[in-house]
């Protein structure tokens, strides 16, 4: 909560000496960051944390004999944690829509806007599921997971909107897996994209959505085989 | 002899960082590709902000870029030296702080010699940073600039001190202070990021005189760069004040340690 005001403070300072930029007015860019913040609570959670734990203490190794799909085991625990944590965020919420007075869009584009936060999730997921399948072979991962963290809040646009970034850069960071989990929902709901877009702009998430998660199968099957090689 | 010892201990302390960090050189390179991210973003988000407002309450990014490296160069300080003070929680709920309370040396001068995996990686990012962010923002290099800043790190580094030390002695009452931790750091960092003055009088007052984040970077780059509007009523020179400051605050946290100390009686292990 102190952050959405310290943002808030920022971004009226900047606004208050300057000429507002990009056509984005001072109300929406604040509704911009208060959003962003609240989807990177849900967003950077690592829902498929507990796979790397596994792989770590070696408790994997008896998942693979239970009678059950341990890829879809995680990814449920993983939905449930999102869950608990989504839920912490509506008390949050609603002191940022009364305190803050943020932008709220037509019911047309907020349904737009949970579609696609829906679709940067997965592809949030995934980058998550493909990272932590990286620790069968590498065990330790931290490190990068954090990188790919901070790399996603300023590229996926969650720190400063893609649209102040340099102009020669915009087209190619539209089309990073990053801007799918933040920016293009975000853009969506302060009605950077208009109606006419929408179906492009989920289109790119959705490929990206796809393209990662084939990745996540084949990484999950060269592990997995991996760890039988190993004999658990 | 007490002084010798602790100086040998101090000695050993350092190869064992050093030959730890020499055996897991992989972990080692990613964590310092992290740190190089992490300040990377910072800054980079810094920079596209003030490429669209060219300046913000009079700072211009050049400006901005040394109030970063300040208060970076503290920080790279203070975890050099110090970061080993924020794993006494951890100390003190695994037990082993008990041990450390029977042995012949000061508590807090072995829980700062706890070897880790620590090299001086982020200081020397830090110090190239600092040079490179002087030389950009066209800031007086003079005999004042030279004798007072290597002093104001060092007060900056006390201050984040003050804040770690204090925060690991709430540990002896409540066991488990990471979220305490992580909310003061993610504060210190909105904070030291951005001139105080765009925030209002209130949180300016707290920000100098009582969390003194305002003298790690604030009041001394405000100084260096002939800031005339501070956004309080003080008189620019105030920024070279940091280092009194830094030793005022560390001291004050190192009471409210021994007094923590004195109460401590143990998890039941």
């Amino acid at each position: 909560m102190v952050r959405v005001f310290l943002l808030r403070t920022v971004w009226t300072a900047l606004y208050a000496h300057n000429a507002a930029p990009a056509n984005l007015p001072l109300h929406a860019i604040i509704t911009y960051s208060t959003v962003a913040l609240l989807m990177g609570l849900v967003l950077d959670i690592d829902q498929t944390r507990l796979l790397h734990d596994k792989l770590h203490d070696g408790s994997i190794a008896t998942d693979f004999m239970k009678p059950i799909n341990v890829p879809l085991y995680f990814f449920s625990d993983g939905t449930g944690e999102v869950l608990f944590h989504a839920t912490l965020i509506v008390p949050s919420l609603i002191l940022a829509l009364v305190l803050v007075h943020l932008d709220v869009p037509d019911p047309g584009a907020l349904a737009v806007f949970f579609v696609s936060f829906l679709l940067g999730y997965l592809v949030g997921l995934c980058l998550n599921f493909i990272l932590n399948c990286t620790a069968f072979w590498t065990l330790e991962i931290s490190a990068v997971q954090l990188i790919v963290t901070w790399v996603t809040d300023l590229l996926g646009g969650q720190l400063v909107p893609l649209v102040f970034f340099p102009a020669a850069l915009q087209p190619v960071l539209a089309f990073l897996p990053f801007a799918a989990m933040f920016s293009t929902p975000l853009l969506i709901y302060v009605g950077r994209i208009p109606p006419s877009g929408w179906a492009a702009a989920l289109g790119v998430q959705f490929a990206w959505f796809v393209i990662l998660a084939a990745v996540s199968i084949v990484m999950w099957r060269a592990g997995a085989r991996r760890v039988v090689v190993q004999g658990g | 002899m007490r002084a010798r010892v602790m100086a040998q201990v101090y000695r050993q302390y350092w190869r064992v960082n050093v030959l730890t960090t020499l055996e897991y050189r992989e972990n080692f390179l990613l964590w310092f590709a992290f740190t190089f991210v992490y300040h990377g973003t910072a800054i980079a988000a810094l920079a596209i902000v003030l490429h669209q407002f060219p300046a913000m309450n009079g700072w211009d990014f050049r400006d901005m870029a040394f109030l970063y490296a300040m208060w970076m160069m503290s920080h790279a300080l203070h975890n050099t030296f110090f970061s080993a003070v924020g794993d006494i929680p951890e100390h003190v709920r695994e037990g082993e702080f008990d041990r450390f309370l029977i042995r012949p040396l000061d508590p807090l001068f072995q829980a700062i010699t706890t070897p880790g995996q620590i090299f001086p990686d982020e200081l020397m990012l830090a110090l190239a940073t600092f040079i490179a962010a002087t030389i950009y923002s066209g800031v007086t290099v003079n005999l004042l600039f030279v004798v007072f800043v290597p002093l104001i790190w060092i007060g900056g580094a006390l201050i984040d001190l003050g804040f770690n030390l204090g925060i690991s002695t709430v540990a002896f009452w409540f066991i488990r202070v990471d979220t305490l931790r992580w909310i003061v750091l993610q504060l210190e960092q909105e904070f030291t990021r951005y001139p105080i003055s765009i925030y209002t009088r209130g949180v300016r007052l707290l920000l100098a005189f009582v969390f003194p984040f305002a003298f790690m970077n604030y009041f001394p780059a405000a100084y260096f760069l002939h800031k005339t509007n501070l956004g309080l009523n003080v008189p620019p020179a105030i920024g070279l004040l940091t280092p009194v400051i830094g030793i005022v605050f560390a001291s004050a946290a190192y009471l409210f340690w021994r007094f923590g100390l004195n109460k401590y009686q143990g998890v039941g292990h």
